[in-house]
Protein backbone atom coordinates (compact mmCIF):
# COMPACT_ATOMS: atom_id res chain seq x y z
CA UNK A 1 0.00 0.00 0.00
CA UNK A 2 1.40 3.33 -0.98
CA UNK A 3 1.25 6.19 1.76
CA UNK A 4 -0.27 9.57 0.51
CA UNK A 5 2.67 11.34 2.11
CA UNK A 6 5.66 10.19 3.63
CA UNK A 7 4.92 8.54 7.14
CA UNK A 8 6.91 10.82 9.47
CA UNK A 9 4.31 13.24 8.63
CA UNK A 10 1.36 11.70 9.88
CA UNK A 11 0.18 13.31 12.99
CA UNK A 12 -0.32 9.85 14.60
CA UNK A 13 3.70 8.90 13.71
CA UNK A 14 4.44 12.28 15.43
CA UNK A 15 1.99 11.73 18.53
CA UNK A 16 4.33 8.10 18.99
CA UNK A 17 8.19 9.91 18.24
CA UNK A 18 6.46 12.71 21.31
CA UNK A 19 5.34 9.90 23.46
CA UNK A 20 9.13 8.47 23.26
CA UNK A 21 10.55 11.48 23.87
CA UNK A 22 8.49 12.47 26.81
CA UNK A 23 8.64 8.96 28.29
CA UNK A 24 12.33 8.09 28.20
CA UNK A 25 13.61 12.00 28.01
CA UNK A 26 15.64 11.58 24.66
CA UNK A 27 15.28 11.60 20.76
CA UNK A 28 13.96 8.35 19.59
CA UNK A 29 16.54 5.73 18.90
CA UNK A 30 16.48 3.70 15.43
CA UNK A 31 13.96 5.68 13.83
CA UNK A 32 14.48 4.51 10.22
CA UNK A 33 14.14 1.22 11.14
CA UNK A 34 10.94 2.47 13.64
CA UNK A 35 9.31 4.13 10.48
CA UNK A 36 10.38 0.72 8.08
CA UNK A 37 8.67 -1.25 10.36
CA UNK A 38 5.46 0.86 10.43
CA UNK A 39 5.25 1.54 6.83
CA UNK A 40 5.91 -2.88 6.42
CA UNK A 41 2.19 -3.00 9.21
CA UNK A 42 0.69 -0.35 7.50
CA UNK A 43 1.00 -2.12 3.92
CA UNK A 44 -0.07 -5.40 5.58
CA UNK A 45 -3.07 -4.09 7.46
CA UNK A 46 -4.40 -1.48 4.42
CA UNK A 47 -4.11 1.19 6.49
CA UNK A 48 -2.53 4.51 7.29
CA UNK A 49 -1.04 5.53 10.77
CA UNK A 50 -4.25 7.90 11.63
CA UNK A 51 -6.47 5.72 10.13
CA UNK A 52 -5.41 2.63 12.31
CA UNK A 53 -5.33 4.65 15.34
CA UNK A 54 -8.43 6.62 14.33
CA UNK A 55 -9.76 3.11 13.90
CA UNK A 56 -9.29 2.03 17.34
CA UNK A 57 -11.22 4.59 19.13
CA UNK A 58 -14.30 6.63 19.14
CA UNK A 59 -15.50 10.09 20.39
CA UNK A 60 -18.23 9.97 22.81
CA UNK A 61 -19.87 12.48 25.27
CA UNK A 62 -17.07 12.85 27.68
CA UNK A 63 -13.96 12.01 25.91
CA UNK A 64 -12.30 9.16 24.24
CA UNK A 65 -13.43 5.74 24.25
CA UNK A 66 -11.00 2.68 22.96
CA UNK A 67 -12.99 0.31 20.49
CA UNK A 68 -12.66 -2.81 21.81
CA UNK A 69 -13.25 -4.99 18.50
CA UNK A 70 -10.87 -2.89 16.66
CA UNK A 71 -8.16 -3.45 19.12
CA UNK A 72 -8.64 -6.97 19.44
CA UNK A 73 -8.68 -7.45 15.34
CA UNK A 74 -4.94 -5.22 15.42
CA UNK A 75 -3.62 -7.34 18.15
CA UNK A 76 -3.97 -10.19 16.18
CA UNK A 77 -2.21 -8.17 13.13
CA UNK A 78 0.32 -7.25 15.15
CA UNK A 79 0.45 -10.89 16.30
CA UNK A 80 0.54 -12.26 12.26
CA UNK A 81 3.05 -9.23 11.28
CA UNK A 82 5.76 -10.32 13.68
CA UNK A 83 5.51 -14.06 12.89
CA UNK A 84 5.74 -13.14 9.32
CA UNK A 85 9.31 -11.79 9.44
CA UNK A 86 11.53 -14.32 8.80
CA UNK A 87 13.82 -14.23 11.86
CA UNK A 88 14.72 -15.04 15.06
CA UNK A 89 12.07 -14.69 17.80
CA UNK A 90 13.83 -11.46 19.86
CA UNK A 91 13.94 -9.84 16.17
CA UNK A 92 10.24 -10.25 15.95
CA UNK A 93 9.29 -9.64 19.18
CA UNK A 94 11.26 -6.41 18.69
CA UNK A 95 9.14 -5.88 15.53
CA UNK A 96 5.44 -6.72 17.15
CA UNK A 97 6.80 -4.29 20.11
CA UNK A 98 7.70 -1.83 17.42
CA UNK A 99 4.16 -1.49 16.67
CA UNK A 100 2.85 -1.98 20.21
CA UNK A 101 4.87 1.15 21.19
CA UNK A 102 3.16 3.19 18.39
CA UNK A 103 -0.53 1.99 19.16
CA UNK A 104 0.51 2.55 23.23
CA UNK A 105 1.28 5.86 22.96
CA UNK A 106 -1.10 7.33 20.65
CA UNK A 107 -2.99 6.18 23.94
CA UNK A 108 -4.37 2.64 22.91
CA UNK A 109 -3.75 0.07 25.59
CA UNK A 110 -1.96 -3.02 24.27
CA UNK A 111 0.01 -5.72 26.01
CA UNK A 112 1.93 -8.05 23.82
CA UNK A 113 3.05 -10.63 26.66
CA UNK A 114 6.81 -11.52 26.73
CA UNK A 115 8.88 -11.57 23.67
CA UNK A 116 12.18 -11.68 24.98
CA UNK B 1 12.05 -7.35 58.49
CA UNK B 2 10.58 -5.46 61.38
CA UNK B 3 6.72 -4.44 60.47
CA UNK B 4 7.08 -1.25 59.39
CA UNK B 5 9.86 -2.08 57.27
CA UNK B 6 7.14 -4.26 55.45
CA UNK B 7 5.10 -1.43 54.83
CA UNK B 8 7.68 0.92 53.77
CA UNK B 9 8.62 -1.68 51.02
CA UNK B 10 5.60 -2.46 49.68
CA UNK B 11 5.18 -1.49 45.94
CA UNK B 12 2.77 -2.64 43.51
CA UNK B 13 5.50 -5.13 41.39
CA UNK B 14 4.72 -5.19 38.10
CA UNK B 15 7.64 -6.71 36.29
CA UNK B 16 8.35 -10.25 37.99
CA UNK B 17 11.54 -13.33 37.17
CA UNK B 18 8.55 -15.10 34.87
CA UNK B 19 10.59 -18.36 35.79
CA UNK B 20 11.71 -18.46 39.16
CA UNK B 21 9.14 -20.47 40.98
CA UNK B 22 7.80 -19.23 44.51
CA UNK B 23 8.32 -22.15 47.09
CA UNK B 24 4.82 -23.65 48.35
CA UNK B 25 6.12 -22.49 51.72
CA UNK B 26 5.63 -18.87 51.37
CA UNK B 27 2.68 -19.19 49.43
CA UNK B 28 1.63 -21.05 52.50
CA UNK B 29 2.52 -18.25 55.20
CA UNK B 30 0.90 -15.59 52.78
CA UNK B 31 -2.78 -17.65 53.12
CA UNK B 32 -2.14 -17.93 57.03
CA UNK B 33 -1.67 -14.30 57.53
CA UNK B 34 -4.91 -13.68 55.92
CA UNK B 35 -6.90 -16.39 57.54
CA UNK B 36 -5.61 -14.40 60.61
CA UNK B 37 -6.84 -11.09 59.85
CA UNK B 38 -9.53 -8.92 61.75
CA UNK B 39 -12.82 -10.27 60.54
CA UNK B 40 -16.21 -8.60 61.26
CA UNK B 41 -18.36 -10.74 63.04
CA UNK B 42 -15.75 -13.93 62.49
CA UNK B 43 -17.75 -14.79 59.57
CA UNK B 44 -14.44 -15.18 57.40
CA UNK B 45 -15.45 -14.34 54.37
CA UNK B 46 -12.57 -14.57 52.40
CA UNK B 47 -11.55 -17.74 50.30
CA UNK B 48 -8.61 -18.01 47.76
CA UNK B 49 -7.64 -20.25 45.21
CA UNK B 50 -3.73 -20.47 44.48
CA UNK B 51 -3.23 -20.75 40.73
CA UNK B 52 0.31 -21.98 39.28
CA UNK B 53 0.62 -19.96 35.99
CA UNK B 54 2.65 -23.28 34.29
CA UNK B 55 0.31 -25.63 35.34
CA UNK B 56 -3.07 -24.14 34.26
CA UNK B 57 -3.57 -24.91 30.43
CA UNK B 58 -2.96 -21.93 27.92
CA UNK B 59 -6.64 -21.68 26.99
CA UNK B 60 -7.71 -21.26 30.65
CA UNK B 61 -4.77 -18.57 31.31
CA UNK B 62 -5.91 -16.66 28.26
CA UNK B 63 -9.17 -16.62 29.18
CA UNK B 64 -8.36 -15.33 32.85
CA UNK B 65 -6.31 -12.02 31.32
CA UNK B 66 -7.75 -9.11 31.29
CA UNK B 67 -6.49 -6.20 28.84
CA UNK B 68 -5.11 -3.93 31.65
CA UNK B 69 -3.30 -7.54 33.68
CA UNK B 70 -2.56 -9.89 30.53
CA UNK B 71 1.10 -9.09 30.71
CA UNK B 72 1.53 -9.46 34.40
CA UNK B 73 -0.50 -12.68 34.30
CA UNK B 74 2.22 -13.75 32.11
CA UNK B 75 4.92 -12.91 33.80
CA UNK B 76 4.01 -13.60 37.66
CA UNK B 77 5.05 -17.29 38.06
CA UNK B 78 1.60 -17.35 40.96
CA UNK B 79 -1.54 -16.12 40.95
CA UNK B 80 -3.52 -16.60 43.90
CA UNK B 81 -7.56 -15.07 43.42
CA UNK B 82 -9.56 -13.83 45.95
CA UNK B 83 -13.00 -14.39 46.61
CA UNK B 84 -15.33 -13.40 49.12
CA UNK B 85 -18.10 -16.27 50.18
CA UNK B 86 -21.55 -14.27 50.54
CA UNK B 87 -23.26 -17.65 51.89
CA UNK B 88 -20.83 -18.32 54.87
CA UNK B 89 -23.17 -15.99 57.43
CA UNK B 90 -26.60 -17.91 56.19
CA UNK B 91 -24.40 -21.34 56.49
CA UNK B 92 -22.88 -20.61 60.08
CA UNK B 93 -26.08 -18.58 61.79
CA UNK B 94 -23.65 -16.95 64.15
CA UNK B 95 -21.61 -20.09 65.17
CA UNK B 96 -18.10 -18.31 64.84
CA UNK B 97 -19.69 -15.36 67.11
CA UNK B 98 -20.22 -17.62 69.45
CA UNK B 99 -16.77 -19.26 68.95
CA UNK B 100 -15.63 -15.65 70.36
CA UNK B 101 -17.84 -15.66 73.24
CA UNK B 102 -16.95 -19.60 74.36
CA UNK B 103 -12.91 -18.09 73.51
CA UNK B 104 -13.36 -15.44 75.88
CA UNK B 105 -12.61 -12.64 73.04
CA UNK B 106 -16.17 -11.22 73.58
CA UNK B 107 -17.40 -11.60 77.13
CA UNK B 108 -20.15 -10.46 78.97
CA UNK B 109 -18.72 -7.01 80.37
CA UNK B 110 -19.29 -5.83 77.02
CA UNK B 111 -22.84 -7.41 76.50
CA UNK B 112 -22.34 -10.90 74.89
CA UNK B 113 -23.93 -14.00 75.57
CA UNK B 114 -24.97 -17.44 73.38
CA UNK B 115 -28.30 -15.79 73.38
CA UNK B 116 -27.78 -12.28 72.47
CA UNK B 117 -26.17 -13.92 69.45
CA UNK B 118 -29.55 -16.27 68.63
CA UNK B 119 -32.25 -13.80 69.99
CA UNK B 120 -31.08 -10.85 68.25
CA UNK B 121 -27.65 -10.76 66.09
CA UNK B 122 -28.11 -13.56 63.58
CA UNK B 123 -32.05 -13.09 62.99
CA UNK B 124 -32.30 -9.37 63.01
CA UNK B 125 -29.11 -7.79 61.93
CA UNK B 126 -27.19 -10.67 60.26
CA UNK B 127 -29.61 -12.49 58.20
CA UNK B 128 -31.55 -9.71 57.55
CA UNK B 129 -27.87 -7.86 56.04
CA UNK B 130 -27.78 -10.63 54.06
CA UNK B 131 -31.27 -9.98 51.97
CA UNK B 132 -29.77 -6.52 51.10
CA UNK B 133 -27.29 -7.77 48.50
CA UNK B 134 -25.70 -4.34 48.00
CA UNK B 135 -24.77 -3.09 51.19
CA UNK B 136 -23.92 -6.83 52.28
CA UNK B 137 -21.68 -7.08 49.70
CA UNK B 138 -20.33 -4.08 50.15
CA UNK B 139 -19.33 -4.82 53.95
CA UNK B 140 -18.10 -8.22 52.90
CA UNK B 141 -16.02 -7.43 49.96
CA UNK B 142 -14.36 -4.92 52.35
CA UNK B 143 -13.51 -7.15 55.70
CA UNK B 144 -12.45 -9.35 52.39
CA UNK B 145 -9.90 -6.57 51.51
CA UNK B 146 -7.96 -6.36 54.81
CA UNK B 147 -7.64 -10.06 54.57
CA UNK B 148 -6.16 -10.12 51.17
CA UNK B 149 -4.00 -6.76 52.36
CA UNK B 150 -2.31 -8.71 55.13
CA UNK B 151 -1.90 -11.42 52.72
CA UNK B 152 -0.02 -8.73 50.24
CA UNK B 153 1.91 -7.83 53.09
CA UNK B 154 3.30 -11.27 54.21
CA UNK B 155 4.25 -11.71 50.26
CA UNK B 156 7.41 -8.62 50.67
CA UNK B 157 7.58 -10.50 53.93
CA UNK B 158 9.06 -13.23 52.30
CA UNK B 159 11.02 -11.49 49.92
CA UNK B 160 8.63 -11.36 47.21
CA UNK B 161 7.08 -8.84 44.91
CA UNK B 162 3.27 -8.77 44.01
CA UNK B 163 -0.09 -6.26 43.40
CA UNK B 164 -3.40 -6.64 43.07
CA UNK B 165 -5.47 -7.02 40.31
CA UNK B 166 -8.83 -6.84 39.23
CA UNK B 167 -10.07 -10.12 37.15
CA UNK B 168 -13.03 -10.42 34.82
CA UNK B 169 -15.58 -12.00 38.12
CA UNK B 170 -17.41 -13.68 35.63
CA UNK B 171 -15.26 -15.47 34.15
CA UNK B 172 -12.86 -15.83 36.80
CA UNK B 173 -15.58 -17.71 38.94
CA UNK B 174 -16.18 -19.96 35.35
CA UNK B 175 -12.42 -20.90 34.89
CA UNK B 176 -11.38 -21.90 38.31
CA UNK B 177 -14.90 -23.06 39.22
CA UNK B 178 -16.25 -21.01 42.00
CA UNK B 179 -19.77 -22.20 44.05
CA UNK B 180 -22.74 -19.70 43.44
CA UNK B 181 -21.92 -17.64 46.72
CA UNK B 182 -18.41 -16.85 45.96
CA UNK B 183 -17.68 -12.95 44.24
CA UNK B 184 -14.52 -12.85 42.41
CA UNK B 185 -12.77 -9.78 44.23
CA UNK B 186 -8.94 -9.61 43.17
CA UNK B 187 -6.17 -11.74 42.21
CA UNK B 188 -3.05 -10.94 43.84
CA UNK B 189 0.22 -11.93 41.52
CA UNK B 190 2.91 -13.20 43.21
CA UNK B 191 6.66 -14.01 42.58
CA UNK B 192 10.23 -12.31 42.40
CA UNK B 193 10.56 -8.60 41.54
CA UNK B 194 12.96 -8.64 38.15
CA UNK B 195 12.55 -4.84 39.59
CA UNK B 196 15.12 -3.53 42.17
CA UNK B 197 12.75 -3.95 45.55
CA UNK B 198 12.55 0.28 45.18
CA UNK B 199 10.80 -0.69 42.07
CA UNK B 200 11.18 3.59 41.70
CA UNK B 201 10.54 4.55 44.91
CA UNK B 202 7.39 4.74 47.16
CA UNK B 203 4.36 5.94 45.45
CA UNK B 204 2.65 8.90 45.04
CA UNK B 205 0.26 9.85 47.90
CA UNK B 206 -1.74 13.06 48.43
CA UNK B 207 -0.25 15.23 51.28
CA UNK B 208 -1.08 13.64 54.95
CA UNK B 209 -3.68 16.45 56.22
CA UNK B 210 -5.47 15.98 52.71
CA UNK B 211 -6.11 13.09 53.59
CA UNK B 212 -6.83 12.71 57.77
CA UNK B 213 -8.57 14.59 59.72
CA UNK B 214 -9.02 14.70 63.77
CA UNK B 215 -12.50 15.79 65.52
CA UNK B 216 -14.18 16.55 62.30
CA UNK B 217 -14.00 16.86 58.97
CA UNK B 218 -12.74 19.71 58.21
CA UNK B 219 -9.81 20.10 61.21
CA UNK B 220 -6.34 18.04 59.37
CA UNK B 221 -4.77 15.75 61.37
CA UNK B 222 -1.43 17.52 62.40
CA UNK B 223 1.44 15.68 61.20
CA UNK B 224 4.36 15.72 63.40
CA UNK B 225 7.76 15.68 61.60
CA UNK B 226 9.48 14.23 64.34
CA UNK B 227 7.26 11.54 63.53
CA UNK B 228 8.03 11.33 59.86
CA UNK B 229 11.18 11.60 60.82
CA UNK B 230 11.42 8.25 63.28
CA UNK B 231 9.20 6.49 60.84
CA UNK B 232 11.85 7.63 57.62
CA UNK B 233 14.45 6.02 60.27
CA UNK B 234 12.26 2.73 60.65
CA UNK B 235 12.16 2.51 57.43
CA UNK B 236 8.34 3.19 56.59
CA UNK B 237 8.57 6.11 55.03
CA UNK B 238 11.08 5.64 52.00
CA UNK B 239 12.70 8.10 49.62
CA UNK B 240 9.60 8.88 47.14
CA UNK B 241 9.37 8.03 43.41
CA UNK B 242 10.96 8.57 40.85
CA UNK B 243 14.38 7.43 41.86
CA UNK B 244 17.27 8.02 40.29
CA UNK B 245 18.01 5.29 37.38
CA UNK B 246 14.36 4.25 37.01
CA UNK B 247 13.82 4.85 33.52
CA UNK B 248 17.59 3.32 32.68
CA UNK B 249 16.09 0.07 34.75
CA UNK B 250 12.48 -0.17 32.86
CA UNK B 251 14.51 0.03 30.15
CA UNK B 252 16.57 -2.57 30.96
CA UNK B 253 13.63 -4.91 32.07
CA UNK B 254 12.21 -3.91 28.65
CA UNK B 255 15.13 -5.57 26.54
CA UNK B 256 15.58 -8.29 28.70
CA UNK B 257 12.04 -9.81 28.69
CA UNK B 258 11.15 -8.37 25.32
CA UNK B 259 8.25 -5.42 26.03
CA UNK B 260 7.23 -2.68 24.19
CA UNK B 261 9.18 0.88 24.82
Amino acid sequence: MDLAKPIEEYAAVQTWFDGLREQWGEEPSNKESKLGLLSDFCGLVEKDPDAIVAECSREVDGGKRIRIKARRIYTEKIDEFQNSIDAGRQVRGRAGNTIRSFMIHNGIFMQGGVQG
Amino acid sequence: MEFKEVVGRRRSIRFFEPDKPVEREKIQTILEAARLASCAVNAQWLRAIVVERDNLPEEKLNQLKTPVAALTLDLAPVHIYFFCDLGTVTRNKGGPLKELIDVGALAPSHGWSHKFVDDFVYPQILEPMTKNREGYLAAAVADCGGAAHQALLTAFDEGLGACLNTPNPMLTKQVLGAPDDWVSIWVMLLGYPAESWEAGGQRPRPPFEELYFEGDANTPFRRDPAVVERLKEAKMIQAPAPLPGRKEEIRKLIDRLGLPE
